[in-house]
């Protein structure tokens, strides 16, 4: 019974350490593996994300959490330095002039997918958790641009965040990044022009 | 006799759909590893971004390897046994961070519904935490040396291969 006993826990040691070198291996062939190295999270170590704040029952409604959300986004968002863009400034920004000569620059931080599926119509893809793929390029247009953009899904999302910190890392001056803290699932659901496929692919859909 | 071979029986499918769930799930969260890397941060259990990286990027991948053995069935008491040690942890967050949640949203343990990073969106906590009893017991069940059947190589050690 002893030496069962022994002999699973054994093999359980073995299958755990196969197992684990398998999967390391596996991360690192796999293209959308994560580099172990790297920090994720530059503005907020490896926190915990912001979670809703204790509300009474009584006092939920659907503006007060509205207001408190968007509370603590402003709040998460000077904790880390950066500056916020409302829906209304968005909006104004992107019809102005300056987005068609550069001066005005959107970038979406959600990954591939996401954008293609759907994006800002002109914005940049800068997918935070591979930046290699992008960070060059995209630094080089923000760095020219008076204004950059960042956004990702909204809500909880802390992806805008982290691109424009890495955008600031880069060497684009702080002062010109904004995060639009609603993000996509705001600009969509104001009926606001979508893009698919590539930026500047010219097929143009309407929000939901 | 007869009754027995039933048990037998659904101890192999037992295992093989422990498997099956495994490899998915691990493979699907293999193919988002960013999104998996945000769920897991969640927990708050490591604050070095190497370790949380590491967890992060083998789990996917280690319950894919898990998974795989039970379905060819190799090393299966051996395999079970790492497998519980994994689920027993993980529903004991689950629960922990449904409990902050409770807390912090004011709503009643069972209405707590978040995405636990489990592979499967988000799910309500008493659900989850059923489903995570169940992948415990068929672990346990397999542990006690049952579903032996079409077995490559059940004990990895022994050097014996059992098949039916």
């Amino acid at each position: 019974m002893k030496s069962a006993i022994r002999m699973i826990v054994v093999e359980a040691a073995i299958v755990a350490v196969i197992g684990l070198g398998v999967a390391l291996a596996a991360n690192q062939i796999s293209p959308r593996g994560l580099a172990l190295s790297r920090n994720y999270f530059p503005g907020g170590t490896n926190s915990i994300p912001a979670a809703p704040k204790p509300v009474q029952a009584a006092a939920v409604s659907p503006e007060t959490n509205e207001t408190s959300d968007a509370a603590q986004l402003s709040e998460r968002l000077r904790d880390k330095g950066l500056q916020e863009v409302k829906r209304s400034q968005a909006e104004i920004l992107f019809h102005d002039p300056g987005v068609r000569d550069g001066r005005i620059v959107f970038v979406d931080a959600r990954d591939e997918d996401h954008y293609q599926e759907g994006h800002i119509p002109g914005a940049y893809e800068l997918d935070p958790y591979h930046p290699e793929k992008k960070l060059g390029a995209v630094l080089t247009v923000c760095q020219a641009a008076e204004k950059v953009v960042v956004y990702c899904t909204g809500g909880d999302c802390e992806d805008s965040d982290t691109a424009a910190l890495l955008l600031r890392d880069g060497g684009v001056p702080g002062q010109k990044l904004f995060v639009y803290g609603g993000g996509f699932t705001e600009w969509e659901a104001g009926h606001l022009p979508v893009e698919t496929g590539a930026r500047n692919s010219g097929i143009l859909n309407k929000s939901k | 006799m007869r009754k027995n071979k039933s048990f037998e029986t659904a101890a192999i499918l037992a295992r093989w759909a422990l498997g099956a769930l495994f490899v998915y799930m691990g493979l699907k969260k293999a193919m988002h590893p960013a999104e998996f890397l945000k769920l897991v941060r969640q927990y708050e259990m490591v604050h070095s971004p190497f370790l949380l990286n590491s967890i992060a990027a083998v789990l996917p991948w280690f319950e894919v390897f898990c998974g795989t053995l039970l379905l060819l069935g190799i090393a299966v008491r051996g395999t079970a046994l790492t497998l519980t040690s994994v689920l027993v942890p993980f529903t004991w967050l689950v629960w922990r961070r449904a409990l902050a949640l409770e807390g912090l949203r004011a709503i009643p343990f069972c209405a707590v519904k978040f995405d636990c990073g489990c592979g499967a969106g988000e799910v309500f906590i008493c659900r989850k935490l059923a489903e995570n009893f169940i992948l415990i017991l068929v672990s346990c069940w397999l542990l006690s040396g049952s579903g032996r059947g079409f077995c490559a190589r059940h004990a990895l050690l022994s050097g014996k291969s059992v098949k039916e």
